[in-house]
């Protein structure tokens, strides 16, 4: 065997151990998001409190936060303060939405657990889970922000706790509402 | 009473070919709602496809597909929608594009470079082999030796 042959063995036997080793330390529920930067699906359904129609058209021209939540997921209750926090931020910003999408749940239920755990922005039925398919949702919780122009911008699994809020406030939300200040201001002057 | 019978006997009839109809309906449409769904990857379970799943998300994905399939949509318009929304990972068979050949060839190419070195491996040995050699010749004088002490050996 040439010594080209040996070390030609070498680096692929390499490469396929770096394949593996890898592997098995990847999270094997892990789905890459396809979604992030392409158009956010439309959406329309009545309100879990009100039972009032909820739909995509009226917070067009808007950065919208939703949030995919169910009463029986344990991890969205983890999350729900700093949903409610978040909100509490951002709220007075005029281009700043958000919604929460109620996911494969029982209404009662929904409406106890908001009730229960507070309830400031509305909530969406999602009982079918159709919306979350349309979403590529495989669990919940599930946060998406969306910016003024439709554009799916951020996409995170799990629980929005700790170093995740402080991303999302800062790094996500934060530059993406002030673009939109930005804008507006251009407009006006251009006015 | 005789004189309606013909009239119920030709309701039954209409009413249960309606019903037969129906049924083979439904069976064309969950057959194809099957062949979607073997062919998509459950999400939230691994190495399992929706039409197995017992999960839930698995469930409402079948629901999707069936939706889908009622409203006359292609296997491959549906199999479309699922991809755009999840990617490549919930087909069960990734598509030959780009990186994803490396997973359809890299096999083969395995296997095939395996055996390459085996053959080149195997064809060494032989070539290493020395041929197999003729047993050495006697010189007279062993000849001798030998026969003489054979002769002895008889005698003693």
């Amino acid at each position: 065997m040439t010594r080209t042959t040996q070390i030609t063995i070498l680096v692929v036997l390499l490469a396929l151990l770096s394949l593996f080793y890898q592997g098995l330390w990847g999270d094997p529920r892990h789905i890459p998001p396809v979604l992030v930067d392409t158009r956010a699906p439309v959406f329309e359904g009545p309100n879990v409190e009100s039972g009032e129609p909820l739909s995509s058209e009226q917070y067009k021209g808007k950065v919208i936060v939703v949030n995919f939540w169910a009463s029986w997921c344990q991890e969205c209750k983890v999350e729900h303060e700093n949903l409610l926090r978040l909100y509490d931020e951002f709220k007075d910003h005029p281009e700043f939405v958000m919604l929460g999408i109620n996911y494969q749940d029982e209404i009662p239920k929904a409406r106890a657990y908001l009730q229960r755990y507070g309830s400031s922005f509305p909530h969406m039925q999602d009982v079918k889970g159709a919306l979350a398919i349309d979403f590529g949702v495989y669990g919940v919780p599930e946060t998406f922000v969306i910016d003024k122009q439709g554009i799916i911008r951020h996409k995170w699994i799990g629980p929005i706790v700790d170093n995740v809020y402080t991303n999302l406030t800062k790094n996500v939300l934060t530059p993406l509402l002030q673009r939109a200040d930005t804008r507006s201001l251009r407009s006006g002057q251009a006015t | 009473m005789f004189r309606f019978s013909p009239i119920l006997i030709l309701l039954c009839l209409v009413s249960s070919t309606d019903g037969l109809a129906k049924v083979v309906d439904e069976t064309e449409i969950d057959q194809k709602v099957r062949e979607i769904a073997k062919t998509l990857r459950c999400t939230v379970c691994q190495t399992e496809n929706i039409w197995e799943s017992g999960a839930p998300l698995a469930h409402q994905m079948r629901d999707a597909i069936r939706e889908r399939v009622v409203q006359g949509q292609s296997t491959e318009e549906i199999r479309a929608y699922f991809h755009s929304r999840y990617g490549d990972y919930i087909m069960m068979e990734p598509p030959k594009q780009g990186i994803n050949w490396l997973i359809w060839l890299a096999p083969f190419l395995l296997l095939f470079g395996g055996g390459v070195l085996l053959w080149r491996e195997v064809k060494g040995w032989v070539t290493r082999t020395p041929e197999p050699q003729p047993p050495p010749t006697l010189d007279e004088t062993s000849r001798r030796r030998i026969e003489r002490e054979l002769h002895q050996d008889r005698w003693e």
